[in-house]
């Protein structure tokens, strides 16, 4: 029963999603401007670039999947769609979990796209391709279930007191993603920052969704 | 519900004790360590600031450590004392940490040649302020208090879970910061002339942190409970 309700929310959110082109293009579009900031407004030399690159794409991935978190819960607030979901007997941990996962497959599908047409910008080397793409899913799939917590707390009270409480949290992807990524440009092992984000993930699952769902709870008493 | 005027009267009757204890242990760990414990070899007497800087640095981690612990008995117990602690004890605690930021500044001018350095203690620090200003804004944001105080109570919990991450990934920069003072499994590096004004030093700052805790609360129960007859009682007769 609980699959299939979960199967319903995903096929509802998605759908939604796909029919309103801007969702899954402004992330993608606000990736790619904010990278091109960078070399016009720092220097466009090449080797200047490579050092920086990983900052900047980390920067850029923590200030989209930030951007786009608003949209999670505050329009099913606003229409009155999540009061259904929370009167509802269905475990509201599983709500969350599909919410994220559709949040985070309209937008963190096209920070990966956007991310991997950025590094040729920055002239990264093919050989990253692999860090890359690891390392911005695990810190996207992070990003997202923070920015619900984020978002569930600050219901319909505006963007930046959600900015101000996740930023501080995302210190950690922001730093294991940059570490990743500086030293597979190095040649040198990574997996060590990889397994550390993806415990990160797999801890966060559980834990954020739940307090995700207390969040929001506060907001139906 | 019948808890608050319990605690008031409780509260009120010790508090005079707890602030009189505060200071007097605050005084004799200040004026021994400043006044008469001996210079540093290297520094000279401008670490004498570490008798502030130490203990508001442990303070402000461990306040946010007790928020968490307050913010399960909230969450779980709904517990309004509980609640309520939070809130006051995360002024105290960003009040701590800007103190350690400042503290760690005027000792750095002399000694590092620099007012800010992006060190990883440094940067951790700065980060846990910038957490603690976040809760006191979403407690702000949000005008039903009971709510604010469950909202808070969440978000400490993350925090708790979160912090000890930053501070390791934070690690990884060279650090230009001087190891721990205190470490639970070792005796400090430093001599005991130094190190037992310091450790009285940190003792009177619980003493200190605890007393201005439980005179907000008084505060904040009062506030809260105005409407209640209890309250009007006390002020009326």
């Amino acid at each position: 029963m609980t699959l299939l309700w979960l199967k319903l929310i995903i096929k509802r959110d998605l759908l939604i999603a796909f029919r309103r082109s801007a969702t899954f293009l402004m992330p993608f579009i606000f990736f790619l401007i904010v990278i091109t900031f960078f070399p016009i407004s720092l220097s466009p030399e090449r080797t200047f670039l490579l050092n920086i690159a990983p900052g900047i794409i980390w920067v850029a991935t923590l200030l989209s999947s930030l951007l786009a978190i608003e949209s999670i819960f505050n329009e099913d607030y606003m229409d009155g769609t999540l009061d259904h979901f929370f009167i509802d007997t269905e475990p509201s941990f599983m709500l969350i979990f599909a919410k994220v996962f559709c949040h985070w497959m309209v937008t963190g599908g096209p920070i990966l796209i956007a991310a991997l047409l950025a590094s040729i910008f920055l002239f990264l080397p093919l050989n990253i391709f692999v860090a890359l793409l690891v390392s911005l899913t695990l810190g996207t799939i992070f990003l997202s279930l923070l920015g619900a917590l984020g978002s569930a707390l600050s219901l319909g009270k505006g963007a930046i007191l959600t900015a101000v409480i996740v930023l501080p949290f995302s210190i950690p992807t922001l730093l294991f993603g940059t570490n990743v990524l500086n030293l597979a440009l190095d040649g040198q092992p990574y997996s060590g920052y990889l397994l550390l984000m993806g415990a990160m993930v797999s801890i966060g699952i559980p834990v954020l969704c739940l307090l995700t769902s207390e969040a929001i709870k506060l907001y139906y008493e | 519900m019948g808890s608050t005027p319990y605690f008031y009267r409780w509260s009120s009757s010790a508090l005079p004790w707890l602030f009189l204890i505060s200071f007097l242990v605050l005084v004799w760990g200040l004026v021994w360590g400043i006044g008469y414990s001996p210079s540093d070899y290297k520094q000279g007497d401008v670490y004498r600031i570490i008798y502030i800087h130490v203990p508001s640095a442990i303070l402000s981690q461990s306040i946010f450590i007790f928020m968490a612990v307050c913010g399960f008995i909230n969450l779980i117990w709904r517990a309004k004392i509980a609640g309520m602690l939070i809130k006051s004890a995360c002024n105290i605690g960003a009040t701590f940490a800007f103190l350690v930021l400042i503290t760690g500044s005027i000792w750095g001018k002399p000694t590092w040649g620099t007012w800010w350095v992006w060190d990883a203690r440094l940067t951790s620090t700065l980060i846990l302020f910038f957490i603690y200003l976040a809760i006191i804004g979403l407690h702000s944001s949000i005008d039903n208090k009971v709510k604010a105080d469950r909202a808070v109570s969440i978000l400490s919990i993350v925090g708790v879970g979160i912090i000890p991450i930053i501070k390791k990934s934070v690690d990884w920069w060279q650090t230009l910061h001087q190891p721990s003072t205190f470490k639970l499994t070792e005796s400090p590096s430093m001599s005991p002339e130094m190190y037992l004004p310091l450790l009285v030093c940190v003792l009177g700052f619980y003493f200190m942190f605890f007393s201005i805790l439980i005179l907000q609360l008084k505060a904040e129960v009062l506030i809260r409970e105005r409407e209640k007859n209890w309250v009007r009682n006390l002020f009326n007769t």
